[in-house]
């Protein structure tokens, strides 16, 4: 396999939930690029289509939303088309989930060992014993002691439930891991040593992730890349560094305002005005352009295209449809 | 301390809810206009309610008057033929809707009025009121229900409708306690009782207008239920003779058509009309009882539109 | 408003069982006239546990609570309510917080009707002026939306509204913020500084987010596993704080602007034991200061700097970040940010 493609390539992907009366588009033309050991924040605020969009990513949505075009290539395959049989054979092994929410995601009346068992005998022929002594070891490498073995979810606490499902995840060693929001359920102290030991076992066995929070700040310091998600579509792509130091899309900039620091001088901020738009009736144009505070009258009548205005960042914003059409100059004169 | 995001999802299924007690009936009656198992089961209902309510007017004769040749099969002059001492079978089934539904009804509404009581009481007063109910609630629960019913429908043989109520109510409402409690206790700690509290309402108040009504398609449930309920147990009490033998109804009916062979004499009529209207009307109201079960589990629903995963490419 | 040796147990297990899950213990707080005092903590810590003892939706165990002097604790019926009308409260999830089954206003009409005393036209009007002074506009539409048809900052503003209605000097506003959107949390945290500007309300904000309570508050109150363990104005703890749960919390913030820390120490953030916990310092399984002295003996509160205490036996110097410290690596203080650090409008 070529270790220089991108493990994950998803090309103007779009989910839909149908309704009696209006259908959402609820991931709209999302295309994405996925380096191998890439660590991508996926950020949006609740009803973006986040998690929807990881659903379709690992091919687990359910009626009433369904993928209604577009391809997610993993290693080379396309999923959208891929049968049951052979997709269960990818998941896991290749490419792993984990959800918001440990306690839904966990079986109450196993103990986390027989879940840890249960999944490597279901994929692939291991002893009991040999699967047992694996679980502990991840169990340590996911800093819990491996006597919780034999715990039940319900006597873990919340980080200890969350950092099980990062171990079941990590079970076949996959390629990429697709995180929903991992940590929101955590208290800062708890959401931060788990986010360390993420990025820490990242390091050490190279897998992908695709990181999906609502809070900005949190993936600042561990994501390569992130991609801003608003009503559907991923408003702007870039690196981390970059998107916190020059923002370009006016949405991610009020994002980055709506959050007080406890650093730096204290100072008034605005956050942004008004709310995300109802997916069932979205608002013609951009979609931000209801609260956006450099709107233009063209915001209002068209949809902006995904503009590149700094080389690999992609905006979707009017503003940088100009220098889209210099930096097209440019290359063609390099 | 949860971030919970409203997935698309939720937004997208959720339908209107029920605004308060006059917004519930505005609701009750899309629900019945949208859903074809409700619709069925209303009308129904509405049959069986017109049947009783304007039993004078229906019934061709006087349903006691043994005034004809016994033992007739369905003619025209007699629908469905008449009895061994022979009186006219189609207006006694007409005369013994009101019985049937007035049993089902009033029993099904005491079940649930107590239901409601003690399973809100002990939910919300919680503590030791909690565990006092919940053991009383239980042993209700656990009581052997038929022959409790038996002995004491047989210790007030002959008394009839209220009796045959009384019997209903005591052996039903239990469940519907328990389900009740196990809501409310889910609900208890909904931060808008808090709310209200903290507003400084009274406890009363919070009970009747604030928890009552978010629980009204379960209490809707319980009663549907209890009413199913009520309509086979008074048949069956009334089919093995501990009903009112002077009172008309469907159970009794079929006491009198099973102790005269009926079946042997060429009149199954006698028998069979009658236990098809009990069927019917216990289905009337399992109908409805399904119908809100699904308007309030969107997940229901969509099983009946969809199955499976399928990728459609546009 | 003023609460002494506030304390509030829970009975865990059955009916009869004698273990008590320590909630709140021995808290004493004060707020002033116009002021916002934030209450942090984890989840667990005891901090909304304080706010509903304040507002009498718990009866405390023991403790004493003084409105203007006045105790509160043993109000009966009207004086109930009449403290209602003075002290209101704002809840943490506005997906909860309002009933389903009602518009949204129902609340902020029952309480200009218990209250204030007002119906028909007069009580709507006074309910649109209340939804106008939260944001909530053009208000007569507001009046009819139901909570189904609400973002979580509406729903929100409603829930001050309710508060506002009756009148209060003194807020207490749990973890208001929490669960709506990025985007819109600044909008609440304004509309409250704006509140007690234009009001002259006073506020106890509960939170898990130290910025936020940056933020807006004047003075912070650092609660854990029910106890208050430092508190001072906000500036001067966030700058020197002492205690060590305090610099670890400090230490989780997620912030781009953030030093870097080495990650291999990280405590994990496992909850503290609240059921019968004992004599001793609550942190100490957790504390990497920990003495003999922290087993055996409940720290009380002391004065460190001016008026700033912290409960704690031990005398850590300014601001240590003790996995930063051990390992060496270059530390920025955090005071001294550049200021072109933060994000300003381009």
């Amino acid at each position: 396999m070529d270790v220089t493609s991108p493990i994950l390539e998803v090309k103007n992907l779009t989910v839909e939930y149908s309704a009696e009366t209006n259908s959402v588009l609820a991931v709209d033309r999302v295309s994405l690029q996925l380096g191998r050991h890439e660590f991508l924040g996926l950020v949006g605020e609740s009803g973006c289509g986040k998690s929807t969009l990881c659903f379709a990513l690992a091919q687990l949505l359910s009626p009433p939303a369904d993928v209604i075009d577009g391809e997610v290539v993993f290693n080379g395959r396309n999923l959208i088309h891929m049968r049951d049989t052979a997709l269960r054979h990818i998941r896991w092994r290749e490419l792993s989930v984990v959800m918001q929410s440990a306690m839904n995601a966990l079986n109450p009346v196993l103990n986390i060992g027989a879940q840890m068992t249960d999944a490597m005998q279901a994929h692939e022929r291991i002893s009991k014993k040999m699967a047992r002594a694996r679980g502990g070891e991840l169990l340590r490498m996911v800093g819990i002691d491996p006597i919780h073995l034999d715990s039940f979810p319900h006597q873990l606490s919340g980080g200890m439930r969350q950092r099980a499902m990062v171990a079941m995840a990590l079970v076949f060693t996959p390629e990429l891991i697709i995180m929903d929001e991992p940590t929101s359920a955590l208290d800062v102290v708890a959401q931060r040593s788990l986010m360390a030991q993420i990025k820490a076992l990242q390091r050490e066995f190279g897998f992908a992730v695709i990181f999906v929070t609502h809070d900005m700040s949190l993936v600042g310091r561990f994501s390569d890349r992130l991609a801003i998600m608003y009503a559907g579509q991923i408003v702007e792509q870039a690196a981390t560094r970059d998107l916190f130091r020059d923002p370009k899309h006016p949405y991610s900039r009020g994002l980055l305002q709506a959050f007080p620091s406890i650093y730096g001088p204290k100072q008034k901020l605005q956050g942004i005005p008004g709310r995300p738009p109802d997916l069932r009736f979205p608002p013609g144009g951009c979609r931000f352009h209801p609260r956006c505070p450099a709107v233009m009258d063209i915001c209002r009548k068209e949809e902006p295209g995904e503009y590149a205005p700094g080389g690999d960042d992609l905006v979707r914003c009017f503003l940088y449809a100009r220098e889209e059409v210099e930096h097209s100059k440019l290359h063609t004169v390099r | 301390m949860v971030y919970q995001p409203a997935t698309i999802e939720e937004t997208v299924a959720a339908t209107p809810g029920p605004a308060s007690w006059r917004g519930a009936l505005t609701h009750l009656g899309s629900v019945v206009t949208r859903n074809r198992k409700a619709l069925v089961g209303m009308i129904l209902l509405a049959i069986f309610t017109l049947m009783a309510i304007f039993a004078p007017l229906i019934a061709p004769y006087d349903p006691n008057g043994a005034n004809f040749l016994p033992s007739q099969a369905a003619s025209p002059s007699h629908l469905l033929g008449t009895t061994s001492d022979g009186k006219d079978i189609f207006s006694q089934l007409v005369w013994g809707a009101q019985q049937s539904l007035l049993v089902a009804v009033l029993a099904g509404l005491f079940a649930t009025v107590i239901s409601v009581l003690i399973g809100v009481a002990a939910a919300y007063i919680g503590g030791t009121m909690d565990y006092t109910l919940g053991v009383f609630t239980d042993v209700f629960l656990v009581l052997p229900a038929l022959p409790l019913m038996i002995v004491i429908a047989s210790y007030f043989k002959g008394s009839g409708a209220t009796v045959i109520i009384f019997v209903i109510v005591i052996t039903s409402w239990s469940y519907g306690a328990r389900q009740m409690r196990a809501q409310a206790l889910t609900l208890r700690n909904r931060e808008f009782l808090e709310s209200a509290r903290v507003r400084g309402e009274r406890t009363p108040y919070i009970i009747v207008f604030e928890l009552l009504p978010t629980m009204i398609s379960l209490i809707m449930a319980i009663f549907l239920g209890a009413a199913v309920y009520a309509v086979l147990t008074a048949a069956a009490l009334q089919f093995i003779g501990l009903g009112n033998p002077e009172e008309m109804s469907w159970g009794t009916m079929l006491y009198f058509a099973e102790n005269n062979e009926a079946l042997n004499v060429g009149t199954p009529l006698w028998a069979i009309a009658p236990g098809l209207c009990i069927a019917l009307l216990g289905a009337a109201f399992a109908l409805l009882n399904y119908a809100f079960d699904e308007m309030g589990n969107p997940a229901l629903r969509a099983r009946g539109r969809k199955r499976g995963r399928h990728v459609s490419h546009s | 408003m003023e609460a002494r040796g506030l304390t509030k147990h829970f009975r865990v297990g059955g009916l009869f069982s004698r273990r008590y899950l320590h909630a709140v213990d021995d808290v004493d707080l004060t707020i002033y006239p116009r002021e916002i005092v934030a209450l942090v903590g984890e989840s667990g810590s005891g901090k909304s546990t304080v706010a509903r003892l304040l507002a009498k939706v718990y009866q405390p165990t023991r403790g004493e609570i003084l409105y203007r002097g006045q105790p509160v604790t043993s109000l009966r019926g009207r004086q109930t309510r009449d403290y209602r009308t003075r002290v209101q409260m704002v809840f943490q999830d506005p997906y909860s917080s309002l009933n389903p089954v009602y518009p949204a206003a129902h609340g902020l009409l029952r309480a200009l009707t218990l209250h204030r005393r007002l119906r028909g036209g007069k009580r709507r009007k006074e309910a649109e002026q209340v939804l106008g002074s939260v944001g909530l506009q053009p208000a007569d539409e507001f009046l009819r939306k139901y909570p189904y048809e609400l973002s979580g900052g509406q729903r929100q503003r409603y829930g001050f509204a309710q508060a506002l209605a009756c009148g209060p000097e003194v807020i207490l506003a749990d973890e208001p913020v929490s669960m709506l959107d990025v985007s819109i949390r600044i909008g609440i945290l304004n509309l409250m500084d704006d509140l007690r500007r234009r009001e002259g309300l006073s506020f106890l904000y509960i939170t898990h987010d130290i910025a936020s309570a940056r933020y807006i508050a004047d003075r912070i109150m650092v609660m854990y596993a029910g106890q208050v363990v430092e508190t001072g104005p906000v500036e001067d703890v966030l700058a020197h704080p002492r205690h060590p749960y305090t610099q670890l919390l400090l230490s989780a913030v997620p912030d781009p602007l953030a030093p870097e820390i080495d990650e291999s120490q990280i405590d994990l953030g496992e909850p503290p034991r609240v059921v019968d916990p004992g004599e001793g310092c609550r942190f100490r399984w957790r504390c990497p200061h920990r003495i003999s002295e922290c087993d055996s003996v409940s720290p009380r509160l002391r004065i460190v700097r001016p008026d700033h205490q912290i409960a704690c036996h031990v005398d850590i110097p300014d601001w240590v970040q003790p996995h930063v410290q051990a390992r060496g690596v270059d530390e920025p203080d955090p005071g001294v940010l550049p200021a072109d650090a933060t994000f300003s409008e381009p």
